[in-house]
């Protein structure tokens, strides 16, 4: 468990995304739009050094969080707070100085660049915006320094060289060690490792943990991948339909998730241990329409567990004995 | 009985001057109802492998050696004709990306009626139409799904389209390339679980094409590493995953975390893949091998058994068959 003492980094209170359903026909002119609830009320903190993991299926709204939470888009409601001070009233004040807490790692390292720029070009460019270094030599000279600590040398050489002569797992470096020139308070890695081969991977899942050990750096990492969420993450969040349905300690989650969509997805996941004997746990079907999706549980039609409460609220959130929060209404606190 | 027999197939592409070998001498037999997974990195050649098989590349620009035996019949030699015969009747082909591979603007039924009557021109509708509801119970489709344009359908239910259009003739060999990499986890392991079902139910042949293990460790019985366009290991997935005999396999089972006991620590393999135009001499692997000696900088191991299926390409591998 973090330490209780220390203020949380990153206070995500209500956060919600809406978006308005685009299209409609001519009918539809006058009613009120429907909205697509991609982030639907998330709360959670975030502590100094830790790496925090989030988890679930592809439209879960993980990556919108993620998107919310450096302020690529605007919580339609809620707010998020970084070390107690409210995000939309940084964002007012000085929106650079908000930019340089906060810095986002993507999933595809070829898109992440800028084609026609140098390395040296593409890791500069940040600390001339932000005014850092006094000339472009020292900023060089930051660069450089930063490629050697990353592994990436000769450093002055990969400074010359264009994004398409790297390969993927350098790039994705690259984009680490960009990110952290800036000494952000907050990392966004979405997907880091999911478009790279599996030799390269353990590279970067162990760039991003020294990081967050020798900086004290809070990272969200948001991956479908449970297993690398289990390697790196001390504490890990379930999300399912835009609600984190599961919170808390990550290894006690994946030993023993409590809610059921939590299990499937556990049991889901396939191992490389072929005499593991796995019980998977079938759902069917797939997530409802984010639009509306009733008042009971999400889950509720595709649960195994499900009875009439399931279908006519939404189970509140829980904490259990051993710290985690669920939202299942077959989680009580006596379990 | 052997379904299918890949002796000595070198795949090479043309561009240029460039010669870049893809596939380089690779060779393993498949038994009728075996399910084969191929593993490696991106450039590895698995995909080529496949498509060299089915004669599917140019071939301006490319040039295959060796041979593909499909019971009895050389793949790589045997008429249009009756290549086209087989293709997708006998052998049949899923693609990672069923999203592009289907027609946008043809609904699912068109679809499968256009691809029916490639093979039996004289199928009434109705005949089709029983026959693709029969396949879409299989895969868990709904039968509407028959009257729906593909951006109707959701990634899952894509691909299990994709999977009831390879078994629309009861195909011999199902070649899934990629097939489940695009999906959720919940919805790949609906399809696994799916496709294990349908095995029993129909006799199948099945090669995945993957760079995911633990796909492999859950739906394949045998399993070929492949790197740089080498055969590196071939054997049962329980004995190459639970005791590697080459460095490689090694390295890739080592980088895979695991969902369950002690986190053991991750490893990467240090380098990337040669340049497939100018290879190194010797081992291919050497470069990035952490046991590499001067044997295998000079000369390329061929691929050695240490039982009677288990085979590895490395001069490690001693107390084999050749050793004893």
């Amino acid at each position: 468990m973090p330490d209780a003492v220390k203020a949380p980094v990153i206070k995500a209170v209500g956060v919600k995304r809406y978006y308005k359903q685009r299209g409609g026909s001519l009918l539809s002119f006058g009613r009120k739009p429907r909205m697509i609830q991609a982030v639907d009320g998330v709360d959670f903190e975030l502590y100094e050094g830790e790496i925090f993991g989030v988890i679930g299926e592809s439209g879960c709204g993980k990556s919108t969080l993620g998107r919310l939470l450096i302020r690529l888009e605007e919580p339609s409601e809620g707010d998020i707070y970084f070390r107690g001070e409210s995000s939309k009233a940084l964002m007012k004040k000085d929106p650079k100085k908000f930019h340089r807490m906060v810095q986002a790692v993507f999933q595809n390292p070829f898109d992440t660049f800028t084609p026609n720029d140098t390395i040296g070009e593409i890791m500069m460019r940040p600390l001339r915006l932000h005014g850092i270094g006094k000339s472009d030599e020292e900023r060089r000279a930051m660069c450089e320094k930063a490629l050697e600590d990353g592994g990436l040398k000769p450093a002055a050489d990969f400074l010359g060289r264009f994004p398409h002569e790297l390969s993927g797992g350098q790039l994705q470096r690259i984009s680490i060690l960009r990110s952290m020139l800036l000494e952000p308070l907050f990392l966004v890695a979405d997907e880091p490792v999911s478009m790279l081969d599996v030799s390269v991977r353990a590279e970067i899942i162990h760039m991003l943990q020294d990081l967050c050990a020798s900086r004290r750096t809070a990272i969200m990492l948001i991956s479908h991948d449970i297993a690398v969420v289990r390697y790196v993450s001390q504490r890990v969040a379930v999300m399912y339909l835009g609600r984190i349905v599961e919170m808390g300690d990550t290894d006690t989650i994946i030993q023993n998730p409590m809610h059921p969509y939590t299990q499937a997805l556990i049991s889901n996941c396939s191992s490389i241990d072929p005499d593991e004997d796995k019980q998977a746990i079938e759902i069917q079907g797939e997530p409802p329409s984010p639009i509306n999706p009733g008042p009971g549980c999400y889950f509720a039609n595709r649960c195994f567990k499900a009875c009439e409460k399931c279908f006519k609220s939404y189970p509140p959130m829980r904490t259990m004995k051993d710290g985690r929060v669920v939202s299942c209404h077959f989680a009580t606190g006596d379990e | 009985m052997k379904i299918l027999e890949i002796q000595d197939l070198c795949v090479t592409y043309i561009a240029g001057e460039k010669r870049i070998k893809a596939v380089d001498h690779v060779s393993f037999a498949i038994d009728e109802g075996d399910s084969l997974g191929i593993v490696g990195e991106s450039g590895s050649g698995k995909s080529t492998m496949a498509m060299a098989m089915l004669r599917l590349l140019d071939p301006r620009y490319t040039e295959i050696t060796g041979a593909a035996n499909y019971r009895g019949e050389n793949l790589l030699t045997v008429d249009p004709r009756r290549l086209s015969e087989l293709r997708w009747k006998d052998i049949a082909v899923v693609f990672q990306k069923s999203m592009n591979s289907l027609s946008p603007v043809h609904r699912i039924g068109e679809q499968f009626e256009d691809i029916y009557r490639v093979h039996e021109p004289k199928a009434s509708k109705k005949e089709i139409r029983e026959r693709v509801e029969k396949l879409f119970a299989m895969v868990n489709l709904a039968p509407r799904v028959y009257n729906l344009y593909p951006h109707e359908l959701s990634g899952g239910m894509l691909q299990r389209t994709s999977i009831a259009l390879s078994l629309l003739f009861h195909p011999k060999i199902l070649i899934m390339d990629e097939a489940t990499t695009a999906l959720d986890v919940v919805t790949q392991g609906q399809i696994l679980s799916e496709i294990k079902k349908l095995e029993k139910s129909i006799a199948v042949t099945r090669m995945m094409i993957t760079h995911d293990l633990s796909v492999v460790a859950t739906s394949c019985q045998k399993i070929i590493v492949l790197y740089a366009g080498q055969l590196m290991e071939f054997g049962y997935v329980r004995d190459v995953l639970a005791n590697p005999r080459h460095p490689y396999t090694e390295g890739l089972v080592r980088s895979f975390p695991s969902l369950h006991g002690k986190k053991e620590e991750l490893l990467s393999i240090p380098g990337s893949l040669p340049d497939l135009s100018n290879p190194p001499q010797g081992c291919i692997f050497a470069p990035r091998c952490p046991y590499a000696t001067d044997q295998c900088r000079a000369h390329r191991p061929e691929p050695r058994h240490i039982d009677d299926l288990h085979v590895a390409a490395c001069w490690r591998v001693k107390g084999g068959i050749q050793d004893a």
